[in-house]
């Protein structure tokens, strides 16, 4: 199985490592939220890769078609936030949110 | 009936804003109240019933169908469901006066539930996905929870909690993933048989380092922490109380016991990497703390402290040290939400969180001063309250496991702590009362009333610490215990 | 498996160009061009109706909801990204890919992984028989996701303190 899995899995860490990077290095908030997308998206392709490779393909589906739902729910949630921060500051710039002490 | 745990607040959820425009606050109260009264007394009556024959797992059939909802009840699982059962009770009897201010009660309930269900969920989940589930369902409530008040701490607080949160449940996805992959299976008997068959490769350690990265964020250990003292004490004041009491200890160290020691198996490796985490936690944190202004900060930052000595103690492995860490998560959830309870009330009264302008405040509000001297002196360890015993277990079980360095370590961090809850009595409570907080009232009935039930709890499990030992924590340290001798014999 | 190489390296790229685009707008194409990538994707590795989720529902509506908050905060003026940022994360990119392809290729060809059990019954089956508890769990994250929206833009009474 594992000569099938090694091209996912190496997509999904670069995938992850793109997300990861965004979140640090991006100072729009909805640019932030871009790479948390990114991120899932990388979840979302090992989960079905691993079940593929694995022959689990059901399993690994109805796995992938919950995550999905959970996504809607966190990228809903993310993006009320973000309206409501917006209406504070009249601004998207990460830099604006540094009144709370690291 | 083990779905119960879930199902009831999943229910009273969805019920809750249908009612809540029948009846704006009255009905939200007395509904969610009771269903965490329920949800205290079904674990604490049903609970040990059904486990009298050993752990128990349940298949459900709905409507003539059989379904696979697989539910584990064994004593670590009903140890924590009394946990939140507990706290939750509490700072409901709390949200009652406090949440008057906020508006949209119903909905704030209804998320609490919400809240309450997937820690619940968590609990009792024997499979590895259903455990990132329910940790998300729990996370996506309290995100929306932490930023209840709409203001712009709030927000903020709120974001950048969700950002480091989505990183954290990333991490422990694909930590599931990569386990499915090598064993086939998702159940944690199934994936811990599989583990042991496997020569142990790279790719295990690779999965142990993602869940330690991923559940240490949750649990905001040392180097995993910035997000928690930004957004514990932003949410009100309730809802700190269940994200220091609980949240962090179901979905950050609940979660990583569990799966370390009923999938992985404790090597030794691993349980020097979770000492020496929670070492640094206790320590750092605890200096952190030192030079907080903000109150409600300075919990926070005691919250990661404390952890940082339940980690030891569960890290350490053996069964007198996990006893110690279990009970020790006991006695901080019961403490800690009952600090954050009363800072609500101080907050309240004075408007203020900053602790340099309070003062004396003990002559107006004797009942939330005395509350908060009873849970600092447990959280600090002082006999005879609950928190000196459990840090004395995990004392003893770092000596006896000939641990000496960890142990100096610890009975230092103790009195670091013992200092800075003396600061925050000091500056708050005791000395002469200022000027401006000459006509400030004591807190309203039901917020004394919470904050009286835990003191006393607080004060009865340090009384009776060896019954409350031997018939709550025990049989849910037996379980770890069983988990750790049955996995290392046989060689990883 | 050319095919699928190819779907990877289109995923890959898009995802890139999320990253990197500075327009908002084009960024969330970017982001839903590569969601459709993976719909793609997961049919080809047998899994319709996952494929079928990730392009009607990420695709689709994570697209509409993206745009809708970008119009929403539209007027705040342009937010400068930091260019070193920009032009480091296509070096670094390659980088990390570099030391992956090595690293995943070392780990993984090494290991012994066990054989899965067979399979059967339809996705449906296994959905609602065997994983019944991901949808209570579902039913949970979707209460929590409307509850949680509800309560950030409900009508605050006395304090507006903006």
């Amino acid at each position: 199985m594992t000569s099938t899995w090694v091209p996912y899995l190496i997509v999904a860490a670069g995938l992850l490592f793109a997300g990861i990077y965004c979140l640090l290095a991006m100072r729009n908030l909805i640019k932030l939220f871009i790479g948390v997308e990114i991120i899932s998206k990388a979840v979302s392709l090992i989960i079905v890769a691993t079940g593929f490779a694995k022959k689990n393909i059901l399993v690994a589906q109805s796995l992938a078609v919950t995550f999905i739902v959970v996504e809607v729910s966190l990228v809903a949630t993310a993006l009320a936030i973000i309206i409501n921060i917006y209406r504070h500051t009249k601004s998207l710039d990460i830099r604006k949110l540094s009144r709370l002490k690291g | 009936m083990v779905f119960l745990f879930v199902a009831v607040p999943l229910v009273v959820a969805g019920v809750l804003p249908l009612l809540g425009k029948l009846s704006k606050r009255v009905l939200p109260d007395i509904l969610s109240n009771l269903t965490f009264l329920f949800l205290l007394v079904y674990a604490a009556t049903a609970g040990r019933q059904i486990i009298a024959g050993g752990p128990v797992s349940q298949q459900i059939l709905w409507f003539g169908e059989p379904v696979q909802i697989l539910l584990g009840l064994d004593g670590l699982a009903l140890f924590m469901l009394m946990a939140i059962a507990l706290v939750s009770l509490c700072a409901g009897i709390f949200s009652i006066d406090y949440m008057e201010h906020y508006g949209a009660k119903a909905n704030y309930y209804a998320l609490f539930l919400i809240m309450v269900a997937g820690m619940n969920g968590l609990v009792l989940a024997k499979d590895l996905f259903q455990v990132y589930l329910f940790l998300e369902v729990a996370a996506v409530a309290s995100y929306a929870l932490v930023a209840y008040g709409l203001g712009y701490e709030e927000l903020e607080a709120a974001f950048k909690y969700l950002l480091l949160s989505v990183v954290a449940s990333a991490f422990v996805l694909i930590g599931v993933t990569v386990l499915f992959g090598l064993t086939g299976s998702l159940g944690f008997e199934a994936v811990g048989r599989g583990l042991q068959e496997l020569p142990a490769g790279p790719m295990a350690a690779l999965c142990a380092a993602l869940f330690v990265a991923g559940f240490g964020l949750k649990a905001a250990l040392i180097p995993f922490h910035a997000w928690l003292p930004d957004a514990h004490p932003s949410a009100p004041a309730p809802i700190s109380a269940m994200l220091s009491g609980l949240l962090i200890k179901v979905s950050g160290i609940y979660a990583l016991t569990r799966i370390f020691f009923s999938v992985f198996g404790l090597t030794s490796l691993l349980s020097n990497l979770l000492m020496g985490l929670g070492v640094i936690s206790a320590v750092v944190a605890a200096l952190l703390a030192l030079g907080q202004k903000d109150i409600k900060r300075m919990l926070a930052y005691s919250s990661i402290s404390q952890v940082g000595y339940i980690v030891l103690g569960i890290g350490l492995g053996t069964p007198l040290g996990i006893l110690g860490g279990l009970f020790h998560l006991f006695n901080h959830a019961l403490a800690k939400g009952l600090l954050f309870l009363t800072s609500g009330s101080v907050q309240m009264a004075t408007g203020t969180r900053n602790l340099d302008e309070m003062g004396g405040l003990a002559k107006r509000m004797p009942w939330t001063a005395a509350t908060n001297l009873v849970g600092s002196l447990s959280i600090a360890g002082v006999p005879p309250l609950g928190g000196f015993w459990s840090k004395l277990v995990i004392i003893m079980a770092l000596v006896q496991a000939g641990r000496w360095p960890y142990a100096v370590i610890a009975v230092l961090a103790s009195v670091l702590t013992l200092w800075y809850y003396l600061l925050i009595q000091r500056k708050a409570f005791f000395g002469k009362i200022e000027e401006r907080w000459k006509d400030i009232r004591e807190a309203p009935f039901w917020m004394t009333a919470a904050t009286v039930i835990l003191a006393l709890l607080c004060i009865g499990v340090g009384i009776f610490f060896a019954a409350v030992l031997k018939s709550w924590v025990q049989p849910a340290a037996d379980v770890l215990a069983q988990g750790v001798t049955a996995v290392i014999p046989r060689g990883r | 498996m050319s095919v699928q190489i190819l779907l990877l390296i289109g995923l890959v790229l898009f995802s890139v160009a999320a990253v990197l685009l500075k327009d908002l707008i084009k960024a969330a194409i970017c982001l839903a061009a590569a969601s459709l990538v993976l719909g793609i994707l997961f049919f080809r590795m047998g899994a319709p109706y996952a494929g079928a989720f990730e392009i009607s529902v990420v695709a689709g509506l994570i697209t509409v909801l993206f745009m809708l908050t970008i119009a929403l905060t539209k007027t705040g003026g342009d937010v400068a990204e930091s260019k070193l940022a920009r032009v480091a994360f296509p070096l670094f990119f390659i980088l990390f890919l570099a030391v992956d392809v090595i690293v995943t290729k070392n780990l993984v060809q090494k290991i012994v992984a066990l054989p899965a059990a067979p399979e059967a019954g339809a996705f449906g089956e296994v959905l609602w028989k065997q994983r019944t508890l991901d949808l209570v769990g579902q039913v949970c994250i979707i209460f929590a996701g409307v509850l949680a929206v509800l309560a950030l833009f409900r009508k605050r009474s006395k304090d507006n303190d903006d």
